[in-house]
């Protein structure tokens, strides 16, 4: 096998160019962020042990990248994860209102999430991660992924519907 | 069984919970539990199709020279751990896009406009396509047969846009996916499922109806 470094990683540029994106909410700044992901990756190549995940490796990076950032820290704040007031279920969900709901409201809806819910919103929706793979790239446990996946999920519904 | 709490409707929805049997028992005599399911299903495709953004090309190749200039210069660095990482991704693809295609037959079969071109006739559903996808396939003649075109629509699936062809058998309805990529069809959540590939791409179908079936239609392509 004789697989380049480039040849496994850059599969997943799309993604990871993607989920930038959603961090930094500017084209340039995502660029940029991917770029010097890649860099760091490939610098740290050697620490990266076999049997463990390289995609929630190089998301890792690349939040580690973002956090240390100057817009990293600005939007990094706070959160209380043992806070159950927005945990309660509350009624039967409207299967049909998702129809009714365009892109623009929702991509808005995710964009107006504080970034400790938006980031596993993303890798579990968009990046199909599983909550452990998703616990890997965040360091955080399954059962706080679980947990902000819930409430993520009840924010943006509640912003749809309180549209209609 | 009683009904699925708040956490179990969203473990299930995700593909997180490893034994549920006894739970998919309820969801099949309980309406409320399944429609929760199915709301938390669709909430979650809707997420990706709203949220996913795809770098421009321009982008991709711009990042790919700053960082790796001319081709292979490096390509040594990583050479030793390659074959275990080779061994890991595909492995982690295959098992992250398991669920996706049951999931997205689920969704899409629940939605209330689950075809974006409705039409029984392939030569109109095939057309609709082009421009739309980065690649074109054929929709067999299923004139003589069980089997019905009723239209399409793209959607995506590990990370690509595929093709989605919804195809009637009586009362049933199954899902042809298409894509560039493999198109892994494990665990399946108690739907039929076969794939294979032809001229580069690969077709999936799935289904609630005997494998047999399915193996049937398959014949047609």
């Amino acid at each position: 096998m004789s697989m380049s470094f480039e040849d496994l990683a850059m599969p997943l540029f799309p993604s990871l160019y993607g989920y930038a994106r959603w961090l930094t909410g500017e084209p340039n700044e995502a660029e940029d962020l991917v770029q010097e992901t890649y860099l760091k990756a490939l610098r740290g190549f050697d620490s990266f042990r076999d049997g463990t995940n390289f995609r929630a490796w190089m998301f890792r990076i690349l939040r580690n990248t973002f956090l240390t950032s100057r817009s990293g820290l600005r939007v990094m704040e706070p959160l209380d994860d043992d806070a159950a007031e927005d945990i309660a279920w509350e009624g039967t969900p409207d299967t049909h209102f998702l129809n009714r709901a365009n892109g623009e409201a929702l991509r808005r809806a995710i964009e107006a999430l504080p970034l400790p819910f938006r980031e596993v919103l993303l890798l579990s929706d968009v990046e199909n991660m599983r909550y452990k793979e998703i616990s890997e790239a965040l360091g955080i446990p399954v059962g706080t992924v679980t947990s902000r996946l819930m409430r993520a999920r009840r924010r943006v519904r509640a912003a749809l519907e309180g549209m209609r | 069984m009683t009904h699925l709490n708040r956490e179990e409707i969203q473990r299930y929805a995700d593909g997180e919970l490893d034994d549920a049997a006894a739970l998919e028992q309820h969801l099949r005599d309980c309406a409320a539990c399944a429609n929760a399911v199915v709301a938390e299903m669709q909430l979650r495709h809707a997420v990706r199709d709203a949220a996913r953004m795809m770098p421009a090309d321009a982008v991709r190749a711009r990042v790919r020279r700053r960082l790796f200039g001319s081709p292979h210069t490096w390509a040594w660095i990583a050479a030793a751990a390659a074959a275990a990482f080779i061994v890991g991704g595909i492995l982690a693809s295959a098992l992250t896009s398991s669920r996706e295609l049951a999931d997205l037959h689920a969704t899409i079969l629940a939605s209330a406009n689950p075809v974006d071109v409705i039409s029984t006739d392939r030569h109109t559903v095939k057309p609709w396509f082009e421009g739309k996808l980065p690649f074109s396939f054929t929709v067999p003649e299923l004139a003589g047969t069980p089997f019905r075109i009723i239209g399409g629509r793209v959607a995506y699936a590990h990370g690509q846009p595929v093709a989605y062809v919804m195809i009637g058998k009586g009362g049933h309805k199954l899902s042809l996916f298409v894509a560039q990529t493999a198109l892994p069809a494990r665990g399946m959540r108690g739907f039929e499922s076969v794939t294979w590939r032809a001229n580069g791409l690969t077709y999936a179908l799935v289904g609630d109806v005997p494998r047999s079936d399915l193996e049937q239609l398959r014949a047609r392509f």
